[in-house]
């Protein structure tokens, strides 16, 4: 049962032990129930039949054999407690245990996965989880084991010998990384070595288990007994069998079949066949295990009758044998050299369910080993499974094909497979296929080959099937490879397409004329047309110059600008060149040599100006409209004209980037006839830019009217406008006036104008009026939810329900900011206390699914009373909604009211419902099983255990025999505050107890490991009561390795004390209490107590965050001490190089980091800026060059902003008094063709504050200059801000005087108000910067932040005189504002002379958010 | 305030297979109307396409044509053909009309 159980038991292995108490009979399927009590299936346990050691499989079935041994618990146990660890949020918990544990998790889902799906690992797969294991630092125990048993048949891709390459590579690996290894990991090890038919000396083995001083266990011996049976080595497996009788370990059939196959190994068949009667004699019935042994015999032998005989013999003895058996029976056969008796035996399967992945390993098997043909008959062998896949083309034997690539088959062996796949209608396109894998894999010979064949077939072979294997070339630059494949692609009968020239041949070229000529060279035709263009094209992006120059040159042929129009568009838009911008489209719009087909030259620009305006982001359109202004006056220079149909294109474009300005400059070059017809009225965009007045539009439309022609877009704009000035009067009026002009659109912004106006029944009659023209017509969710805060605020309910149906009658989609707005609507109510209304609302919300319950919406139930002051009818509330939503709103503002009231009797009461409503909820859903639910009700903040309430539920569970449940509960109450651990194990073992369990209970007994926890004596009696009932040792193996250090030591230290210890340390660390936790492990090691590496690394990371250096690294050295090997976590190497940085001590800390990159660890973003920081004080240029080249020497980038580095390259040559260096350094920055005008505020501030006038000099004159010289303002602008924050008003009045542009930096002085506005006391700072620059921004702008200023301060006398001024000036007071200045009236125990707008700030400041979109936005630049 | 929002009738494409080319594509939807635009991306990493690929039409009718014809079926292999929807990004309030 090789393949299948394989998989059954490695994936049960890795998932609960649930599973793993059904497995051995699982195992044993249809061999005889007799053998299933729990007696036998330590008896499969047992050693490996070897012989047929070719079979691979048959030693993966043997993972089972984990099941009874004692390897299995740590997999399921650390399966438990590390799928809780992932939910962990806990800070402590970063610890690298925790780090490991997830990644012990993600390890396993991946492997299980792969395990599941397929029965078998991929190399690859196994790899990045073994680098991922040592980055972390230790990889545990558990994880060594994981890998180490991946390295056998798992890997049926991968060739024996380096299977066992691989297995040594990570022991070794693993062991230098300090993980201790035990019995589990050399049992793991002899596993693979049987599997990989090693060849290693059992004596040797032995004798190193010895020196490492670990104790063989029957599975070793097992193991061993195989060992020498594989090489028929039958006096030493007999060594070790009576070695084996004479500790009195049981001898299973798996011991006897090893013998079977030894004898036969050794040549005696006769013995061989004599086990299965000695086997009955010792009272064990020969299972198919037995049988298979003997399959495997003879087919080694090829001796079919033999096989026959035994085939019958198994069936009569009612072992009759299951596809995976016949499988390996096929392997030995292949393996032995007889395939002529395969299809035989492929005549037995029986396809049962599981088949195909078992015999796809085989395939794969078969195929490393290079037993194609043979694998090839046992892939003919699916098609009888496919033929119901009707729906998708046939594509049967992709994985071998696949397999057959990478392992390099001849290549007419693939094609003869190919050949028949495809005349069996198994697979539509094998041969392509093939190809794809050959590609994906780059072998340029094979695929060249393929592709020969491909064609020899008549099917087509296209350019873009070179790109795999050029992509593979260009990233090499190798010009020569690329060359090689231009020249096999004219040998297939092809010249290489423009597609290819441009993307992948020439771009590995310094210069296309290099190109050229390397491809004449090779003797490839340059005359096409494709490579013409290719090389257009990669002009027409690189230099707009040289591309006017090569199309403007009479011998350029003529070709087709559709052939090289994309790339022109990205090169203008790319460029600066507006000059060769021009000349290249004169030349397009003269030339005939660019127009080929039947359009003229001047429609081909005509497009391809409207495509190139299409092609701009809406975004950069306003960063380009000097270019683009430029551009359209050269070509009305240039003569060139476009038809009114494009330029009413161009126009609605240019409307919709809100960018009408530039449509003047087109339209001077529409043809002047078509100019009369055009009627040139941009668009009202938004309110701000409309150049055609609110008067205008209505003339026209009256114009319109009195001529009796057709409104069209007129109409539209004008109400636009008209909502634009919030006029609803005349908009509605209009609105009467020309109903057939209405539009869908229309009527929706009318609506929602009505709902800003309060208008309840114009908008009904609106909504009405739209119903009736089109039923089915969608308003935007957050105009119907502003419709229903109208109607509900003037209590139309029912109308509001009504439009609650209608949105979900037409499947209105709510996101979260229509729940918030929703919220507002409801909340809108509070004030009028309509408790019924908000109730009805929710209710029917919550009913049509429109929205979720949510402790926010459900919160203006609870609102209305608090605002009443009604705290026991909130109360009330509060329990109401937990029983109808499962929600608690405001329950903290509730108790907060309690509490201030002092009504201790509802405060308990409230108290009481809450910890009993979540406990009843969380066991609800334990209860239901859904554990998901619980979890996060366990996590809820501040939540305590209830000891009584968890008892209660735990001795259900026990009574119940609810053995999930239980232990769901258990994970889920590991980080619950208070909550006893030992109990809560306590109670798991009782079950086991109850239902004699062992298993279990060594899996909970792993757990309690993995989670630390110190059990307390009666668990431990416990435990060893089940495990010694069971006939179990007790497995108290890997403590007891802690335990022997400990004893060995002079004090008394218990096992208990030891844990006790890391507990503490650990509390202590936590607690802030660094020095303590370093005296107590100092004591521990005094009195020889050794701790775990992961507490160690604690302590040292606690250490290093106060900055005790010394500290840290004497407990490192204990440590290693201690564990072997031990190095710094991840975390620990960071912390260290912060705090050298922070002692001003770089050279120690660029050390580490170095030490640290070696180690192929990656820094922390963090770490790197305060390591440059660190540098830059100390004057160090070139270490921080060195970082810089380090960082970039990185596989994943930190994200570090470039001027981290220049910044603080700037201050270190400042530190060296170098100033011209620190200038130069930064002006490069600026003066960069791409620059970005990055920030250097830091430089200055560092300067000022260092009171470094000459540097501060030096620095301002290159800010002046890039400023004045260079039109470079953000290091002027920089400076200047920071000036005023240091208060040197003089220096920055004198510098604005010297360079007045400071002026116009809108965006940096908006920002910096904005910036400033943020923190109390700064009004004066942008009354300073007021006074110097006073109108620096309109006073729109400026006033709402001078408010908010003062309410920050909570200057209510210059906020008074503020508003005063604002009104005065007639500058409209914002309701943001106006709530802020309300608030603080009121918290002066002032009554405001206005009323104060009802809703929250967020929904005020959403709402300017919205309106000045576009102010914002240029502010936040 | 909203301009008229272009319509684009255009359909995406996925389960490309990989011997496909941009043209092969752009071919075949040529069938159902005339093809303004198709994209099918390469990575550049790998050299092969990443089997999905947009194809615009010029009329709604070439889009509906498309869409109308189920199972579409290029060397052997089945496309997924859906149409893409442009409209629904909420950012303006007002598009969600014309």
């Amino acid at each position: 049962m090789p393949f299948h159980a394989a998989t059954e038991n490695m994936a049960a292995l890795l998932r609960s032990a649930r599973l793993l108490k059904f497995s051995p009979s699982g195992l044993l399927l249809n061999a005889g129930t007799k053998r299933n009590g729990p007696l036998f299936s330590r008896l499969y346990s047992g050693a490996l039949a070897g012989r047929r050691t070719g079979v691979c499989s048959r030693q993966i079935s043997r993972a089972s054999e984990n099941v009874s041994s004692r390897v299995w618990p740590y997999a399921v146990g650390c399966l438990r407690s590390y799928a809780v660890a992932t939910d962990l949020k806990d800070e402590a918990s970063v610890a690298v245990q925790s780090k490991q544990s997830q990644q012990f998790d993600w390890a396993l889902t991946k492997l299980d996965s792969s395990v599941r799906r397929t029965g078998r690992i991929t190399k690859t797969l196994l790899l990045q989880i073994f680098h991922n294991f040592c980055r972390t630092g230790y990889p545990s125990g558990n994880q060594a084991l994981l890998l180490l048993r991946s390295c056998g048949s798992l890997l049926p891709e991968v060739p024996l010998e380096e299977r066992t390459e691989l297995a040594h590579h990570i022991w070794e690996k693993v062991q230098e990384l300090g993980a201790q290894y035990d019995v589990s990991h050399y049992n793991a090890l002899l596993k693979v070595y049987l599997q990989n038919e090693f060849k290693f000396s059992p004596t040797d083995f032995l004798a190193k288990m010895e020196a490492a001083n670990i104790q063989p266990n029957r599975v070793t011996y097992q193991r061993l007994i195989a060992a020498y049976c594989q090489n028929g080595d039958i006096q030493g497996a007999s060594t070790i069998l009576g070695f084996m009788k004479s500790k009195d370990l049981p001898i299973t059939e798996a011991v006897f079949s090893s013998l079977l196959t030894g004898h036969a190994r050794a040549g005696d068949i006769e013995s061989a066949k004599n086990i299965l009667s000695v086997m009955r004699g010792a009272g064990i019935e020969p299972g198919s295990d037995t049988y298979v042994s003997l399959l495997n015999v003879y087919a080694e032998k090829g001796d079919l009758d033999g096989l026959k005989k035994t085939l019958e013999e198994a069936e009569a003895a009612d072992s009759s044998l299951m596809d995976q058996e016949f499988l390996r029976v096929i392997y030995t056969l292949a393996r032995a050299g007889h395939q002529q008796h395969v299809p035989e035996l492929v005549g037995h399967l029986r396809h049962e369910r599981g088949y195909s992945p078992d015999a796809m390993n085989l395939c794969l098997h078969l195929i490393t080993q290079g037993h194609e043909d043979t694998a090839f008959v046992v892939l003919k062998s699916f098609h009888l499974l496919q033929s119901d896949s009707f729906n998708n083309p046939p594509s049967l034997g992709n994985f071998f094909l696949r397999h057959c690539v990478n392992m390099d088959v001849a290549v007419e062996k693939i094609s003869h497979y190919c050949r028949y796949l495809q005349e069996s209608n198994l697979h539509t396109a094998p041969l392509s296929f093939a190809l794809y894998c050959a590609l994906e894999a780059r072998k340029t010979g094979m695929s060249l080959e393929l592709m020969k064949i491909l064609k020899e077939q008549g099917l087509p072979i296209k350019p873009h099937y070179f790109w795999p294997l050029l992509t593979q070339r260009m990233k090499e630059n190798n010009t020569a490879g690329v060359v090689e494949l231009a020249k096999a692609m004219e040998q297939l009968g092809m010249s290489p397409d423009a597609d290819t020239l441009s993307g992948y041949i020439l771009p590995v070229f310094s210069s296309t004329e290099a190109a050229q000529q390397a491809l004449k060279d090779a003797g490839i035709s340059l005359e096409s047309k494709g490579l013409l263009s290719s090389v257009i094209r990669l002009m027409a992006q690189r230099d707009l110059a040289k591309a006017y120059t090569l199309l403007s040159d009479p011998s350029f042929p003529s070709l087709d600008l559709n052939a090289f129009r994309g790339s022109l568009i990205t090169g203008f838009k790319k460029s600066a060149d507006v000059e060769s911008m021009a000349k290249i489209t004169e030349l397009l719009y003269k030339d005939e040599r660019f127009s080929t087909g039947s359009v003229t030259p001047a429609e081909s620009v005509s497009y391809f100006l409207y495509s190139l305006i299409n092609s701009i982001p809406e975004v950069k359109v306003h960063e380009e409209e000097d270019k683009l202004r430029k551009y359209f006056n050269q070509l009305q220079i240039r003569n060139i004209t476009i038809p009114d149909n494009i330029y009413r294109g161009i126009k609605n474009l240019l409307e919709s980037y809100h960018i009408p300005e530039l449509i003047k400059d087109v339209i001077t070059l529409v043809e002047p006839t078509s100019q009369v017809h055009s009627g040139y009225v941009p668009a009202v965009s938004n309110g701000k830019r409309s150049e055609v007045t609110l008067l205008e539009l209505e003339q026209k439309l009256a114009e319109l009217e009195a001529e009796n022609k057709p409104l069209g877009s007129v109409f539209k704009q004008t109400i636009q406008a008209l909502c634009v000035e919030e006029n609803l009067q005349r908009a509605l009026e209009l609105q009467q006036k020309h109903e057939e002009e209405m539009t869908v659109g229309l009527y929706a912004t009318l609506i929602n104008l009505c709902c800003h106006h309060d208008n309840v029944e114009e908008a009904l009659n609106l909504k009405r009026e739209l119903s009736r023209k089109d039923s089915s017509a969608v308003l935007d969710a957050s105009k119907y939810i502003a419709l229903i805060r109208l109607l509900s605020k003037n209590d139309r309910v029912e109308e509001a329900v009504d439009i609650l149906k209608e949105m979900k009658e037409k499947e209105v989609v709510l996101n979260d900011m229509h729940n918030s707005l929703l919220f507002y609507a409801l909340n809108a109510l509070v004030v009028k206390g309509s408790t019924s209304t908000i109730q009805r609302l929710l209710d029917t919300v919550f009913t049509l699914g429109l929205a979720k319950p949510s402790s926010s919406l459900c919160s203006p139930l609870i609102s209305v009373h608090l605002e009443s002051k009604d705290l026991s009818g909130a109360v009330e509330a509060v329990m109401e909604c937990m029983k109808r939503y499962k929600q608690l709103p405001r329950i903290h503002d509730v108790l907060v009211g309690l509490v201030e009231k002092g009504d201790t009797e509802l405060l308990q009461k409230v108290m009481d419902f809450v910890s009993q409503e979540r406990g009843d909820l969380f066991f609800a859903s334990l209860q239901t099983g859904r554990y998901r639910e619980a979890r996060k009700i366990i996590e809820t903040p501040g939540l305590r255990a209830r000891p009584g309430r968890l008892q209660w539920y735990a001795e259900k569970c026990i009574s119940a025999n609810q053995m999930e449940t239980l232990e769901e509960m258990v994970d889920m109450t590991a980080k619950l505050f208070e909550c006893d651990r030992d109990e809560m194990y306590s109670y798991l073992l009782r079950l086991c107890k109850e239902t004699n369990n062992w298993q279990k209970a060594e899996a909970v007994w792993m757990k309690m490991q993995e989670e630390n926890i110190v059990p307390r004596e009666r668990t431990l009696h416990m435990l060893a009561e089940i495990l010694r009932n069971n006939g179990q040792e007790v497995p108290f193996e890997l403590p007891e390795a802690w335990y022997e250090q400990v004893t060995s030591a002079t004090a008394p230290t218990t096992a208990t004390n030891d844990n006790l210890y890391q507990v503490r340390l650990l509390a202590l660390c936590k607690g802030d209490k660094v020095k303590e936790a370093y005296q107590m492990l100092k004591e521990a090691d005094k009195k020889g107590v050794a701790l775990g590496p992961s507490h160690y690394d604690s302590v040292i990371r606690a250490l290093l965050s106060k900055g005790f250096i010394e500290d840290a690294m004497a407990v490192k050295d204990i440590a290693q001490s201690h564990v072997p090997g031990f190095k710094l976590s991840d975390l620990a190497r960071n912390l260290l190089i912060v705090s050298h940085s922070k002692r001003n001590e770089p050279k120690d800390a660029l050390d580490e980091l170095k030490l640290m990159l070696q180690a192929n660890h990656v820094p922390l973003q963090l770490t790197i800026s305060r390591l440059v920081q660190a540098l830059g004080r100390h004057g160090d240029v070139a270490g921080i060059e060195e970082v810089e080249s380090l960082m970039k020497g990185l596989s994943t980038t930190l994200k570090l902003s470039n001027m981290l580095f220049v910044n603080n390259k700037a201050l270190a040559h400042i530190k060296n008094g170098d100033m011209d260096s620190a200038v130069e350094v930064l002006e490069a920055v600026y003066t960069s063709p791409d620059s970005t005008s990055p920030n250097m505020s830091f430089v200055f501030r560092r300067v000022l504050e260092d009171g470094n006038e000459k540097a501060l000099d030096k620095l301002s004159a290159m800010a002046e200059r890039l400023a004045n010289h260079f039109d470079c303002y953000r290091p002027a602008s920089d400076l200047f801000l920071q000036l005023l924050d240091n208060d040197k008003v003089e220096d920055a009045k004198s510098m604005l005087a010297r360079c007045s542009a400071l002026a116009e930096q809108k965006q940096a002085l908006v920002s910096y108000m904005t910036r400033k506005s943020q923190s109390p006391g700064q009004v004066g700072r942008i009354k300073t910067l007021l006074s110097l620059i006073p109108d620096f921004t309109e006073k729109e702008v400026l006033y709402p932040y001078l408010m908010k200023c003062h309410v920050l301060d909570k200057d209510l006398s210059s906020a008074k005189a503020l508003h005063e001024q604002m009104e005065k000036e007639g500058v409209a007071v914002d309701e943001l504002s106006l709530k802020r200045l309300a608030v603080l009236y009121r918290s002066a125990g002032e009554l405001a002379p206005f009323p104060e707008p009802p809703e929250s700030f967020k929904f005020y400041a959403d709402k300017l958010k919205e309106k000045t979109a576009n102010t914002e936005m240029t502010a936040e630049k | 305030m909203a301009m008229a929002a272009k319509r684009v009738f255009e359909v995406f494409v996925s389960k490309v297979p990989w011997t496909v080319a941009g043209k092969d594509m752009k071919e075949y939807f040529g069938q159902f109307g005339s093809v303004k635009k198709c994209v099918l991306p390469f990575d550049k990493e790998t050299g092969f396409h990443k089997g999905y690929c947009w194809v615009r039409f010029t009329t709604e009718e070439g889009l509906n044509n498309a869409l109308q014809k189920d199972p579409h079926i290029l060397e052997g292999a089945k496309l997924q053909v859906q149409r893409k929807r442009h409209l629904f990004i909420g950012q303006n309030s007002h598009s969600e009309y014309d």
